[in-house]
């Protein structure tokens, strides 16, 4: 291993990482979950997203206060099509009732 | 079980996580981009580190996934072995990082390599091996009370809220309820399954290793959607309790991702839960503030028969190991281990009940971004409150009597 | 269009090895707009970044890009990057085999990655409607020299071993279609044009547009006012709003689409795959998640970009249908993007009736981030001097109210 310090274990971003992003230019939380790519793994930012934003807050020299978390999407956990598919919200198109299904 | 193909001994209900560790199997899998080496890190299910493939299914959470005979668990994203990856050359020749972004793009020819070389490193497991057994109905309920989350706080709040005659249903999403109880040397798994029971007791519905996947807004009052191993819930409540606590996070120093490294709960869960002793030689990792949390751990430990040494953040200049973690190098020397217990304060679980609305704030005592309440425990939305570790880390004891305040305050409220 | 030999460098692709840095620092947070410039460009999305990008390199670099948010907020960044040429009209069907070549240039003239693939796209039709539509566009691309055809259900099996037959009665194919990954597309038009001398300005929403006797708007912006000689609105959806500001009507809508992202797999799935019944489409992005969305009729005109569980229920429902072995793959996250509803489908363009200095790049209805490459390209080259493109006199706001655009065909092979 190469002594990188790993802010994002899912998408391996690293603090420098996180310091090129800012030097590009990519500085708010969301502009740099886009660039650098932490939070989009499998965990979601559960792992990394506080430690990102209080990196970002001490780089960019800005008051943690003032750091917005990202935008929370669901699902909050990696949900299986399987559970989803029959729930009583989803559309029925025509080609589903033609067939008589239930 | 069978692991990697070798044959594994565990108790039934014990995860596979904890089976393996106990057994001595190390690394499971490798990182997207640099193939690094990962395997446990959190054991609570949260974090991305041991994703096996399990009977067919890629990208399963060893940590949350009870054994079962019989049970087929493989490693993922190496070649030939997550121990021994050929790839893991790429975190080598990229050691000072990579910018993905502009990798070769001098000229089409090598964009078109670069291009094919990384689609065919993307992506973590493979397509199963077979279609879903069945399409499950949807479950639902209409209650008074929702309680997100399991722990010390929860409990509490479920337990205090159900004893007034509310309809309460509790939503967790571990293998079993008690939360950090169940990993905090101090409180002990006894009291976890006695304030477990205590809410079975009162009347509460629970929903085990279900985890709430989001708050939809458009059913009138909105709907939060949960989901458990076997189906989907719809749950709808007149008031939500969010008692998420707080994710255990790893601390930034070089090479802070080599497996070994663990995060101290998840040290003191396999220890205080599972009667594991993680490692022979243990050194602690920490942030002044959670000396006490650790001073606990350590004795813990130390009482089980480890050698613990505790390092300031601050000390710690790399780790070393061949896979598996033999020793850290601080600022006074190399320190000789088997494991490293990353102590640092959790970050509040949040994200959920900011899908409600309710305002959260960046604040680096309370470990990320915690809920803003007010003294009753009630956040920025109507009848949504919070208690506990997720409106800024309390520990077990604090949360327990945090939650048991804010169920009363629900009560009170109507 | 440029050479054919694609180990050609593009000899204007400026150096931005380390130093150039994306204007919101070059600006500073608190740094103030010019006092005046030839355009500015309102909207920082593909649209407006790419017009930008072709200005600079026809040596029209007194431009000024004000985005409200940041770089990627809005559609630009919410979309399924797909890029695909099988349309049902013929000017579509045009622009788009210029748009895919620019894609496959993309990463090597602007010099970041956008992971662009052509695994083709692949429709699904389930009943005789459905393949008489295919086929009468197919009849179509195929005199414009695209390379689609029909297949049996069965030989969409070849291609996409896991489908689930039951119900398909023919499919359509054109392996030269493809994906790509949207955010780093206006990264790479951001810093070529900051490279050439265009400003960029994030975070700087457009408060005001005060016309000036002498032509041009006074365009009014938190970090001060720019003296613009043109304004051009590349809004996206929220184009009428802008346009509002000097009293001008765009009949545009907000429509919410949503879309999700499942866990990274290993690479299996060639082709975007959609059914025209549902409107269910999905690909694999470069990084190996299962990327799709699904229509969900009835919505109406919303600016809210919240998700939904019908979403979510409705996508799972349709696509375990269509892939059943996908039933354990799990959702990572869902999102939703606005598209710019026209109300003939097609996009506006060019100068508002009686308002010389006031240009439209809107209406694109979910397919701007393909087209953006082309229509930037073209709308550059109008601007600094040049014939402007057919698309450009088909395209006018006047459309809408005298008529004169009933004899073009509308576009109708919209999905998602």
């Amino acid at each position: 291993m190469a002594g990188k310090i790993v802010l994002c274990r899912c998408e391996d971003v690293t603090l420098s990482d996180l310091e090129h992003s800012v030097s590009r230019g990519y500085r708010d939380i969301e502009e740099v979950k886009r660039y650098t790519g932490f939070g989009t793994g499998p965990c979601q930012g559960k792992e990394c997203l506080a430690v990102v934003a209080l990196q970002l807050a001490r780089i960019t020299q800005q008051h943690p206060s003032a750091i917005p978390p990202f935008t929370s999407r669901p699902p909050l956990a990696p949900t299986p099509l399987k559970l989803l598919a029959k729930d009583p919200g989803a559309h029925r198109f025509a080609d589903e009732t033609d067939e008589g299904e239930d | 079980m069978r692991l990697s193909g070798s044959s594994v001994r565990a108790y039934a209900d014990e995860s596979i996580a904890a089976a393996s560790i106990a057994c001595g199997s190390r690394v499971l899998s490798r990182s997207l981009k640099y193939h690094r080496p990962r395997t446990f890190f959190c054991f609570e299910g949260h974090c991305s580190g041991c994703l096996v493939r399990l009977g067919g299914v890629p990208n399963l959470r060893a940590c949350q996934s009870p054994c079962t005979p019989g049970a087929e668990v493989e490693g993922q994203n190496a070649f030939p072995s997550a121990e021994i990856d050929l790839l893991g050359a790429v975190d080598f020749l990229f050691s000072r990082g990579m910018d993905h972004h502009t990798l070769m793009t001098g000229s089409s020819v090598l964009n078109k390599l670069a291009n094919k070389v990384v689609r065919q490193l993307s992506g973590l497991g493979k397509l199963p091996t077979h279609a879903a057994a069945e399409l499950p109905e949807v479950g639902r309920f209409d209650v008074d009370v929702c309680v997100i989350g399991g722990g010390p706080a929860g409990l509490a709040a479920a337990s205090t809220t159900a004893r007034a005659g509310r309809r309460t249903v509790l939503v967790d999403d571990q293998l079993r309820p008690g939360g950090s109880m169940r990993t905090d040397p101090r409180v002990g798994r006894a009291l976890a399954e006695h304030y477990g029971a205590e809410t079975v007791r009162t009347g509460v519905a629970v929903l085990a290793r279900s985890t709430a996947i989001g708050f939809f807004p458009e059913d009138d009052g909105g709907v939060l959607a949960v989901s458990a191993p076997d189906r989907l819930y719809r749950i709808y409540a007149r008031h939500w309790i969010w008692a998420t606590g707080g994710y255990v996070v790893n601390l930034p120093f070089p090479d802070n991702d080599r497996p070994g490294v663990l995060a101290a709960r998840a040290v003191g869960r396999l220890l205080v839960d599972h009667g594991i002793l993680a490692g022979e030689r243990v050194c602690i990792v920490e942030t002044p503030a959670m000396e006490q949390d650790v001073t606990a751990l350590a004795q813990a430990l130390t009482g089980a028969g480890a050698d613990v040494t505790r390092v300031p953040l601050a000390d710690v200049v790399g780790t070393r190991g061949r896979g598996w973690i033999t020793a850290i190098d601080t600022k006074r020397g190399k320190l000789d281990c088997d494991l490293v217990a990353v102590a640092a304060t959790p970050a509040p679980a949040s994200e959920g009940a900011r899908q409600q609305g309710c305002s959260v704030v960046l604040d680096e005592h309370a470990g990320g971004f915690k809920i803003v309440t007010d003294d009753a425990g009630r956040t920025s939305t109507a009848n949504v409150w919070a208690c506990g570790d997720v409106t800024g880390y309390q520990g077990p004891a604090a949360a327990a009597a945090d939650g048991a305040r804010v169920g009363a305050n629900v009560v009170e409220a109507g | 269009m440029q050479g054919a030999n694609e180990d050609e460098e593009d000899e204007s692709r400026a150096d931005v090895s380390g130093e150039i840095r994306l204007p919101a620092t070059l600006e500073g947070r608190t740094g103030n707009v010019p006092e005046k410039a030839e355009i500015a460009i309102v909207g920082g999305g593909v649209i407006g970044l790419s017009i930008a990008y072709h200005l600079a390199r026809r040596g029209l670099t007194d431009v000024v890009v004000l985005e409200r948010g940041y770089l990627a907020e809005g559609a630009s960044g919410r979309n399924g990057g797909g890029v695909r040429q099988q349309w049902s009209t013929e000017i579509n069907i045009r622009l788009m085999q210029e748009s895919v070549e620019l894609c496959r240039r993309f990463a090597v003239d602007l010099g970041v990655n956008v992971w662009f693939r052509q695994g083709g796209y692949l429709f699904l039709a389930r009943n005789a409607k459905e393949t008489a539509r295919l086929e009468k566009n197919i009849a179509l691309q195929n005199r414009c020299g695209v390379h689609t055809r029909m297949l049996e259900p069965k030989a969409a099996l070849d291609i996409v071993p896991e489908l689930d037959l039951t119900g398909i009665v023919a499919a359509s194919y054109n392996p030269s279609d493809g994906i790509l990954f949207p955010w780093p597309f206006l990264w790479g038009y951001a810093r070529q044009a900051a490279a050439h001398g265009v400003r960029i300005f994030t975070q700087t929403p457009v408060g005001g547009l005060e016309p000036q006797a002498s032509g041009g708007y006074l365009v009014h912006t938190p970090r001060g006012a720019v003296r613009a000689r043109r304004v051009i609105n590349a809004c996206g959806a929220w184009s009428p709003r802008l346009a509002e500001l000097i009293g001008v009507q765009v009949p545009t809508w907000p429509i919410r689409h949503e879309i999700c992202s499942s866990e990274p797999l290993k690479p299996f799935l060639r082709p975007m795959v959609s059914e025209l019944s549902s409107g269910l489409y999905c690909s694999q992005s470069m990084r190996g998640e299962i990327v799709g969305g699904v229509s969900l009729p009835g919505h109406g005109s919303t600016y809210r970009m919240g998700s939904t569980l019908e979403f979510l229920a409705t996508y799972a429902r349709r696509l375990v249908r269509l892939m059943p072995v996908l039933g354990d793959i799990k959702i990572l996250r869902q999102w939703a993007g606005p598209y710019d509803q026209s109300p003939d489908g097609n996009p506006i363009l060019g100068a508002a009736p009686g308002h010389p200095d006031f240009f439209l790049a809107c209406g694109f209805v979910g397919h701007g981030f393909m087209m953006a490459p082309i229509i930037g390209k073209l709308y550059a080259e109008w601007l600094t001097g040049g014939t402007p493109h057919e698309i450009f006199v088909r395209s006018p706001l006047a459309r809408f109210a005298d008529g004169s655009g009933a004899h073009h065909e509308k576009e109708d092979f919209n999905i998602g």
